[in-house]
Formats: structure tokens, C-alpha cells, sequence
């Protein structure tokens, strides 16, 4: 009972929560959670801030990002507004994510994908955040390395409108009427 | 099993709110408020306003505490802050520093 830590169903904590052990929740934390340990969100709990600790178990909300250095559970009814980021992560059916799931400590996609990088090279020396919509994408082209900055805005723009090209000075026929 | 539990080794710093009962054996910074009991372990540190039904204490409390029944100073306790409750007892070998409010 020393190592184990619990913040009850009718408590909440405004302020962040350090330390070392294991960590249950089961009330609301407003405020980072950073723990050496294992942490357990039980499926009343609500955290507004960021979580860290070796392993983090999900099973209510969270409105902020969770990091472990093991892994990542989100159980049924976990809902997680935020980026998950772990070297492993197990999302159950029914549970809800909105935001980037990195499984950390593999090599880079990126890198790997796109051999030569003479214009790959030039977004990753800004962070990691630019390499992540890259990573995003579609496994496509791996032919165009250098156009993909072109290419990318003109994606998005609606297509040109189709207008059927008729030579100059081309009359308009007139169907007969017993076509 | 009480309803919260701040483990030793663990650090909070911020305000705790709580409808049951705490036991503290980390370190805890800020405020305490609870509807229910209050145990401050051996171990803890608490540098923090503690508002509570009843508070026992056996560790460090620094801040002003109030209990709508009791508060118990134990043996190895040592409390620095002023005391609001109706009944208070401190125990041989507790250490104390603070005004009493036994509100009569």
C-alpha cells in the first residue's frame, strides 16, 4: 500500500502530479501527470493535461497527450483527445483517439521510405512535428521525391473544370431531326 | 480502503478536493480539502492548507489546518501552523508551533 497511489472517484486534483510508483486514478486530475510508474485510468476518470509514465492504461478520458516508455492501453470507452506516443500502443474497439499516434522507437518512416532525401532533408531539420504529415500520408510516390512540395497544394485545389475543346471557328452542328 | 491515497514517493502539487477520505504518505503542496477524514503517514510532507472532517497526523504538516471534529497530533508528528478544530490532541513526542482555535 506504500508504492500505490489511487486519487479517488470523488477527487480532484488542480496541479500536477510527480513522483515515482504506481498511480490509479479514478477521479480528475487538471494538471500534467508524470509518474515512473504504471498509471491506471479508471472509466470515470478525467485528466485535463499531459500524462507520462512507463505505462499508461486508459479506460476514461483525457484531454492531453500520453506518453509511456513501454506501452500505451486505451480500453473500451477510453476517450483521448490527444497524441499518443509509445514503442507499443493497443487501442480496443470502442475506444476513441483524435490525434497522432506515433509508436516511438522504431526507426523513422520517413527516412526509410525516401532514400536519396535531397528535399526530404530540408523539412526534417525543423522538428519532428514536420516529418509527421509525411508521415501521414498515403504509401505513395516514391518517384517524385523533389515535386511532392509542388504537387501537394494543387491536391487540394478542386480539379480544372472539364471544357470540351472545339477548334476555332467550329460551328455547332445541328442534329437532324431524324437522328 | 480509503478513497485516496497519496503513495510515498509521490509528489502533488496543487489543490487536492476531495468527498472521502485521504491518506497522505507523499508530498503534497498547496491545499488539501476533504468532506471526509485526513491521514498524514509518517513518511508525508504536506505543505498545504488542510481543511477536514477529522485530521490525523503523524508527519509533516506545514499550513493551517481546520477540522470540523477532531485533529490528533501522533507521536513523531510535528505540525507549524495555526489549529481550528473542537476537540485536539497531541501526543508525547509530537512536535507543535502554532495557535489554537478550540472555538468555544
Amino acid at each position: 500500500m506504500n508504492d500505490a497511489s489511487v486519487i479517488g472517484r470523488g477527487t480532484v486534483v488542480r496541479g500536477n502530479v510527480r513522483g515515482n510508483g504506481n498511480l490509479e486514478i479514478l477521479g480528475r486530475v487538471e494538471g500534467d501527470v508524470n509518474v515512473g510508474g504504471e498509471i491506471v485510468l479508471g472509466d470515470e476518470a478525467a485528466v485535463k493535461g499531459n500524462i507520462s509514465g512507463a505505462s499508461v492504461t486508459v479506460a476514461g478520458a483525457v484531454q492531453g497527450d500520453v506518453r509511456a516508455s513501454d506501452a500505451v492501453l486505451l480500453e473500451r470507452g477510453a476517450r483521448v483527445v490527444g497524441d499518443l506516443t509509445a514503442p507499443r500502443i493497443g487501442v480496443s474497439t470502442g475506444a476513441l483517439v483524435r490525434g497522432l499516434v506515433r509508436t516511438d522507437g522504431e526507426p523513422p518512416l520517413a527516412g526509410g521510405r525516401r532514400p536519396a532525401g535531397g528535399m526530404a532533408r530540408a523539412p526534417a531539420a525543423f522538428s519532428p512535428r514536420a516529418a509527421a504529415p509525411v508521415r501521414a500520408e498515403p504509401a505513395g510516390d516514391p518517384s517524385d521525391g523533389s515535386g511532392e512540395a509542388a504537387e501537394k497544394p494543387r491536391e487540394k485545389a478542386p480539379p480544372p473544370p472539364v471544357v470540351p475543346a472545339l477548334a476555332k471557328g467550329a460551328k455547332a452542328k445541328k442534329k437532324k431531326k431524324g437522328d | 480502503m480509503a478513497g485516496t491515497v497519496i503513495g510515498e514517493g509521490l509528489n502533488i502539487e496543487g489543490d487536492l478536493t476531495s468527498e472521502e477520505e485521504v491518506v497522505v504518505q507523499g508530498n503534497l503542496r498547496g491545499k488539501l480539502t476533504t468532506t471526509d477524514a485526513v491521514s498524514v503517514g509518517s513518511s508525508a510532507v504536506v505543505e498545504a492548507d488542510v481543511q477536514a472532517q477529522s485530521l490525523t497526523i503523524a508527519g509533516q504538516v506545514t499550513g493551517d489546518v481546520t477540522a470540523a471534529e477532531r485533529v490528533d497530533l501522533q507521536a513523531g508528528g510535528r505540525l507549524i501552523g495555526d489549529v481550528k478544530a473542537s476537540r485536539l490532541t497531541i501526543a508525547d513526542g509530537a512536535s507543535f508551533k502554532g495557535n489554537v482555535d478550540m472555538d468555544v
